[in-house]
């Protein structure tokens, strides 16, 4: 499959929470954003069956820092089940009420990030007969250039929305912290080739405040 | 992050013989009764392995096999468990009960057949097995102790005549046990070391953490279905594997436990602190930041010779062991992480003696050297009440003082409340304030001067010269009428502080009379007028503001307290006085 040239995008926001799995009911996020976040703004930005995203190299511009939060969230979902009789019966109450529903809950989120993702898309086998790289290449700059999206991108929850600025390639990359780190095993994306959708995880490390995604090992 | 560094603390714990944690697939419980059988599984007694006196007895902790998670099921534990397993003792005498309890019995039976195969020879399983085939308990039934064992269903195992060890201690039992363990490596990546392993669907609970369930909660658990994902169950969530799952919550469990030299409380915060190598930082850091035993007068010594290290700019060393920090607080039988800290020993103590460093005000002589994390939150409290620190400050203030970064503006705010609350300044608080904006200060490299360890007679900041005006009105007014009940701070101090326009004009008026007093009692006035004069004349020629930032009615607090602490410590301004 034909891949585009690799782009450069710095995002940046007050706030982020990109939620370690087994801490998400009360949520811990990674020290860094994930490769699967990073898919997620740019999808936001632009996305067509025709194309899929990798994410090469994340360079994290700010130093790790902490901000412990207590937040609501709904503690409930609409059963299948009630959605199925009330189907059956062609009447029923499927509402769910935020207020009764509603519980506290305590979240350890990053506060002032800043990265630069490096990445480039594949085509894939649902692209039609006149779509090409080129067009999808000139898609993608025009719009992260003039801070155009689908929708708003964010930092792993809805609430820590993020600023992006499109890098052209002549420009010079902000410089990344001098910190080199073992960031210990991380969710790369979910592979939902699968029945059930699957997690995947790689070791990240962080070297000299970039964390390289191109050869690493993903276990699933 | 956490459950890595967690689960390499076990790795630690477990090769040092002297830590006494459970391997894998064990866990240290107290079990009050044991019964001692014979190798032909006859009964010979009950040993009551308590110590102590009357309602206190505390059970022995013995490392038995890990225990299941009950709720509402019969699940039986690996040969140690209550009356109701082990001998079929229902709950009343329903038929309900009474068929539950035989359907545990059974269970528990099952259990040592599942797991030891006939072909394992050991005697002490065939003792047991023997005991409880033959279902003939009479002898138990009848021994002294079986009403108190009745009466608390407390834990019951089995230890053969002659050993030393529990039956499920004896060498072939651990070693069988040890092999079911090691099961091999598949199933799915672990999400915390990566490798395979099956994923634990239930994580075992941690005990132990102030406020929490005393039975215990978890850090990882999806107990409502608008925490799962992909329609996935329970730990598929997230898997993290058996022996991942099992390390860190052991070593969580240790680290909580009762009498745990890692562990102190702040605020609302259970925090527990480890060393990635044996370090004897692990033994200070306590005495640092934790609360000192009631009536034991802490020895601050090595507190003293790392702040004056620091001090006099010697570095506390090259060392780059890395420290581990975790702050966890109950939410709705959860465990919520409240902060989390990763750094050096060096790093760590940096940050630490500079906290000393800010909160340092000059104290009585009768004061405790250095405050307590637990202490100067206390201090921002109603009633000066554990209870009444609001949620999350504790974290938060933690959290600066392990990364050197401002206090929480919260913290301010409740200080100055509380001085407002109770109209005057203790020591406690006049540190945290002036930690504050000591810190905020550096922090935001502010040109300002700001206030110091003790009386700064060259501040000119309009807050600090009004706190420390008002010590002085209120000494004039104690020359005059010496042994009030009531002073001007009992009266006015909050009003002071907000709206000093007012209250000085009132309370200058008032220090006329009151100099007028000591006067017509022939005392002189001579050091009080001067010492007024000099402070006034620090009040810039804008006069008295009506109101005060936040900030500067801290500066106020400190002002007062400064000046205060001035008169008391220094005798030769009232002997010139006088």
């Amino acid at each position: 499959m034909s891949r585009s040239s690799p782009f450069r995008l710095k995002v940046s926001g007050a706030n982020a929470c990109f939620t370690r799995p087994e801490m998400k009911v009360e949520r811990v996020s990674y020290d860094i954003m994930t490769p699967s976040a990073a898919r997620g703004i740019l999808e936001a930005i632009l996305w067509k069956p025709a194309i899929a995203w990798k994410i090469l190299q994340i360079d994290v511009l700010k130093p790790v820092r902490w901000e412990s939060v207590r937040r609501n969230e709904v503690g409930a979902v609409i059963s299948a089940r009630n959605v199925q009789t009330a189907m059956n019966r062609g009447n029923g109450n499927l509402g769910l009420y935020v207020e009764k529903e509603r519980q506290q809950r305590a979240g350890l989120f990053l506060r002032d990030v800043a990265y630069v993702i490096h990445a480039d898309f594949e085509m894939t086998d649902k692209a039609g007969s006149d779509d090409n790289v080129t067009k999808f290449e000139q898609m993608f700059i025009r719009r992260a250039s003039r801070g155009q999206c689908f929708h708003r991108p964010y930092f792993g929850c809805r609430e820590f929305p993020v600023d992006f600025a499109f890098l052209p390639r002549d420009a010079e990359p902000p410089a990344p912290i001098p910190d080199s780190r073992d960031l210990g095993w991380m969710l790369y994306d979910m592979d939902y080739t699968g029945k059930e959708p699957m997690p995947r995880f790689f070791h990240a490390v962080m070297q000299h405040g970039r964390v390289d995604l191109r050869n690493v090992e993903v276990r699933s | 992050m956490i459950l890595k560094a967690l689960a390499e603390y076990y790795e630690r714990l477990l090769n040092d013989p002297d830590s006494g944690v459970a391997p894998p697939g064990f866990e240290r419980k107290p079990i009050p009764y044991l019964i001692v059988l014979d190798k032909d599984g006859r009964f010979i007694n009950i040993r009551d392995t308590r110590t102590g006196e009357g309602k206190k007895k505390t059970a022995r902790d013995f490392i038995v096999p890990q225990g299941e998670k009950k709720t509402s099921g019969v699940k039986a534990n690996l040969l140690w468990d209550t009356p109701q397993y082990v001998f079929g003792i229902p709950k009343s005498d329903k038929e309900k009960d009474r068929k539950r309890a035989a359907d545990s019995q059974e269970q528990f039976l099952k259990r040592i057949a599942d797991t030891f195969p006939n072909d394992i020879d050991d005697e002490g399983i065939s003792a047991v097995r023997k005991f409880l085939q033959a279902k003939d308990f009479t002898p138990v039934f009848g021994h002294e102790l079986w009403p108190e064992i009745l009466e608390t269903k407390a834990n019951i195992t089995f230890m053969l005549e002659g050993d030393t060890c529990l039956v499920p201690q004896r060498p072939q039992v651990m070693k069988h046990l040890g092999e079911i363990e090691d099961k091999g490596e598949t199933g799915q990546p672990c999400s915390i070391t990566g490798k395979a392993d099956i994923p634990a669907e239930l994580h075992p609970s941690i005990k132990g953490v102030w406020g929490a369930q005393s039975s215990g909660a978890n850090i990882v658990s999806f107990n409502l279905d608008a925490f799962r994902s992909f329609g996935k169950k329970k730990g598929l969530n997230a898997p993290v594997g058996q022996k991942t799952t099992f390390a860190y919550t052991t070593a969580l469990n240790t680290l909580l436990a009762k009498g745990s030299r890692q562990r102190i409380q702040v605020g609302d915060a259970s925090t527990v602190f480890w060393a990635r190598e044996q370090h004897e930082f692990e033994d200070d850091f306590s005495l640092f930041l934790g609360e000192p035993d009631k009536g034991r007068e802490p020895d601050y010594g090595p507190l003293r010779s790392l702040l004056s290290a620091v001090r006099t700019g010697i570095p506390p060393g090259e060392d780059t062991t890395p420290f581990y920090v975790l702050g966890l607080a109950p939410n709705a039988s959860r465990i919520a992480i409240r902060f989390w800290y990763e750094g050096s020993v060096r790093d760590l103590k940096e940050k630490i003696a500079q906290h000393f460093e800010d909160t340092d005000i000059i104290r009585a002589p009768h004061d405790r050297e250095f405050l307590s994390l637990f202490q100067l939150l206390v201090a921002t409290a109603a009633e000066g009440k554990a209870d009444n620190i609001p949620p999350n400050l504790g974290g938060e203030v933690a959290r600066s003082v392990l990364n050197g970064s401002v206090y929480p503006r919260t913290l301010l705010a409740g200080a100055i409340r509380r001085c407002k609350a109770e109209q005057k300044v203790n020591r406690v608080r006049a540190a945290l304030i002036k930690a504050f904006l000591v810190r905020e200060a550096r922090i935001r490299k502010s040109k300002i001067k700001e206030v110091g360890k003790m009386l700064d007679t060259s501040n000119d900041n309009i807050g600090y010269v009004l706190g420390r005006l008002f010590a002085v009105l209120e000494r004039i007014q104690e020359q005059a009428h010496s042994g009030l009940n009531k002073t001007i701070r009992d009266t006015y101090f909050s009003a002071a502080t907000s709206s000093p326009l007012v209250i000085f004009k009132r309370l200058q008026e008032l220090a006329v009379h009151h100099l007028a007093k000591i006067r017509n009692s022939g005392k002189s006035t001579v050091w009080l007028d001067k010492l007024m004069g000099e402070v006034m004349g620090k009040i810039p020629a804008s006069g008295i503001p009506a109101t005060l930032v936040l900030e500067d009615q801290g500066r106020f607090a400190v002002g007062y307290y400064h000046q205060r602490q001035d008169f008391f410590n220094t005798s030769k301004n009232s002997e010139e006085g006088e």
